[in-house]
């Protein structure tokens, strides 16, 4: 990745420059890019944001082709070698904030264990979201994901209507089984989908560094709101990321969500 | 078998058409007479030339036709009390719709008038015969994913009211007028009352009961109602399973007063999904798909043509069954009496901005 990112930058005649390097462990993302060059800043990368599908449904937003964004449905399942409920969390909920565009304001959050979590959150700007995440497929299996957007004018989806698991490109069906592709990037021709969108998010820093930092940023507040997310099944109940939740009225309450159930509140 | 001789009651009801044809094609049944709510109901009705009398009288169809048996309650949920002291004053077996009422008094009203009068009382939510529900109950039943840890599920569809407008009424459909919560211009009686089939599912796949529920509206899609479109609902069971269900309106509709060809805006008007994770895997299930796919008449515009519908005639065996053999159906009033509970307590839910317990209902003593 690295030598495509080079390459790519001295295509596009860039300054900066960057290596990757490994994150730590379990953290939200894979890999972080060191800056080479200036005060050696290592940035964290988002890099679902470079998606191609998630481009253009935020255009679709944007660009008010949908109007009246009321509600998104956001759902994400993966086996449990590749990313943990954490990851996913993370990344799910930066998409909200991304094609929402605002931040989450409070969420409530249900979990079983580290594999599922059923999550509702609510933006600043009054959009309503489901984050519905679990690591339960078998190892080697692709993931299953849906962002679907929901207006007053339309409904945008990275998914085919009627259909329920990802849709590809090419699939050979040979004597050595069924084989998928999908390739959206003919410069980082050959990589897989997830090395590119590593390759794109990082050159999107490189291209402007100020992403980099608004990416940092957006980093430490995810971590927050995976926090709270976690927080919020444990106590049952709603939590606003950022915010003094602990001292809130609801924690007057007799009941707790969950503490009635089987093994009692976690 | 002798067929049941039916009569259906009102004709206001989302599902009317479909009983149109049960009615009439299911051998099993005879279909007597109708009793239309408005003057204007009955002119729509007859212009169908269905062959049954229809009358705008509910006891002067009784009288004229003292050989019903059942009826099939298709009316607004406000009226369904009524008609059920009604039939149970008269022994008429009735096949009600989806919601019995949303007054939990109501409800214990009707669950004792139904065992004081003896007769068979069968809620309409005919997923539970639907072939794919059934392969996915197996499936579970199997221990195909182990232990379920997780439920997601949707029942989204379009929006009804413009056909059906009680449906858009608080009073009419929920009950009461009563505010989504304060500072809300919004009423109860919207999408969740149209969708009570994920939150059955759920508990019938699980085998458990809900033990709390939270739920938030989203800014309607329709600005015009004066009920909720948009909702989303999560929580627990008391088993521990985890879910997240969405019975939204969040289909799109062209704002047709009698469903016909052309009535999706969205190509696929109704979608009953669960994605289900278990300990060894995870199920993703359509229960209305694949199906095939047009963009004809009338609009030429891409659709969902549905080739699922066959769990009615399973819902019609299974009244037909208990009626003449007394049987007690599946879904009687009792086993749906925490599902309505479980919608209730997502309603205090969107109010208090809080997760709600619902309250245990009485299947034990089933």
């Amino acid at each position: 990745m690295n030598e495509a990112l080079e390459k790519l930058a001295g295509k596009n005649w860039l300054k900066n420059r960057g290596v990757f390097a490994a994150a730590e462990t379990g953290a939200a993302v894979g890999a972080v890019l060191k800056m080479k060059t200036g005060n050696r800043e290592t940035f964290n990368l988002l890099p679902w944001r470079v998606e191609r599908r998630f481009t253009e449904l935020k255009n679709i937003v944007v660009n008010n082709t949908l109007e009246g964004v009321s509600t998104l449905r956001f759902c994400a399942i993966s086996p449990a070698n590749s990313l943990s409920l954490d990851q996913l969390l993370y990344r799910e909920f930066d998409l909200c904030e991304y094609l929402g565009g605002a931040e989450i304001k409070s969420l409530f959050a249900v979990c079983n264990g580290r594999k599922a979590a059923n999550v509702i959150v609510k933006l600043a700007n009054g959009v309503s979201g489901s984050v519905e995440c679990s690591v339960m497929l078998p190892p080697g299996a692709e993931e299953i994901d849906r962002h679907e957007i929901i207006a007053r004018r339309g409904v945008a989806s990275d998914r085919a209507v009627d259909t329920q698991i990802p849709q590809s490109s090419i699939y050979a069906f040979t004597g050595k089984g069924e084989k998928r592709f999908t390739d959206t990037d003919s410069e980082l021709f050959g990589f897989a989908p997830q090395a590119v969108n590593f390759v794109r998010s990082a050159f999107a820093v490189l291209s402007d560094p100020k992403t980099g930092k608004t990416w940092n940023r957006q980093h430490e507040r995810l971590l927050k709101i995976v926090a709270a997310a976690k927080e919020s099944d444990k106590t049952g109940k709603q939590f606003s990321p950022g915010l003094n939740n602990r001292k809130s009225k609801i924690g007057n309450r007799k009941w707790v969500a969950g503490e009635a159930r089987l093994g009692g509140t976690r | 078998m002798k067929p049941l001789k039916i009569a259906m009651l009102s004709l206001t009801h989302g599902h009317t058409r479909k009983y149109y044809q049960i009615l009439k094609a299911n051998p099993k049944l005879e279909w007597v007479a109708a009793c239309a709510e408005t003057k204007e109901i009955k002119e729509l009705f007859e212009s169908g030339k269905h062959g049954v009398p229809c009358y705008l009288d509910e006891q002067e169809m009784y009288k004229k036709h003292p050989e019903i048996e059942a009826v099939v309650l298709a009316s607004a949920n406000n009226r369904h009390l009524a008609q059920v002291r009604d039939c149970a004053k008269r022994g008429l077996h009735v096949l009600s719709m989806k919601i019995p009422t949303f007054d939990m008094v109501e409800y214990d009203e009707m669950i004792c008038l139904v065992r004081e009068s003896g007769i068979v009382f069968q809620i309409e939510l005919e997923m539970h015969y639907n072939p794919v529900v059934y392969r996915l109950k197996k499936l579970i039943a199997d221990g195909t994913i182990g232990k379920i840890l997780s439920v997601q599920a949707t029942n989204i569809t379009l929006c009804p009211v413009w056909a059906f407008p009680w449906q858009g009424v608080p009073e009419k459909s929920y009950g009461k007028r009563i505010p989504l919560r304060k500072g809300d211009a919004r009423f109860r009686g919207g999408a969740l009352c149209d969708h009570p089939h994920v939150f059955d599912l759920i508990r019938w796949l699980t085998g458990s009961d809900f033990d709390f529920v939270f739920s938030d509206v989203g800014k309607n899609i329709r600005p015009e109602l004066e009920v909720e479109d948009m909702l989303l609902v999560n929580g627990k069971m008391r088993d521990g399973t985890a879910f997240l269900l969405d019975p939204s309106w969040s289909r799109m509709e062209e704002r047709l007063k009698v469903p016909g060809p052309g009535w999706e805006v969205f190509p696929k008007r109704m979608e009953v999904n669960l994605i289900i994770s278990g300990e060894k895997g995870v199920l993703a299930c359509d229960c209305f798909g694949p199906n095939v796919y047009h963009n004809g008449a009338p609009n030429d515009r891409y659709t969902v043509q549905y080739t699922y519908f066959d769990e009615w005639i399973g819902m019609v065996d299974e009244f037909v069954d208990c009626v003449r053999n007394g049987k007690q159906p599946k879904i009687n009033l009792k086993w749906h009496r925490q599902t309505i509970e479980a919608m209730n307590a997502c309603y205090r839910s969107i109010s208090s901005g809080k997760p709600e317990r619902v309250a245990l209902n009485c299947t034990e003593e089933q």
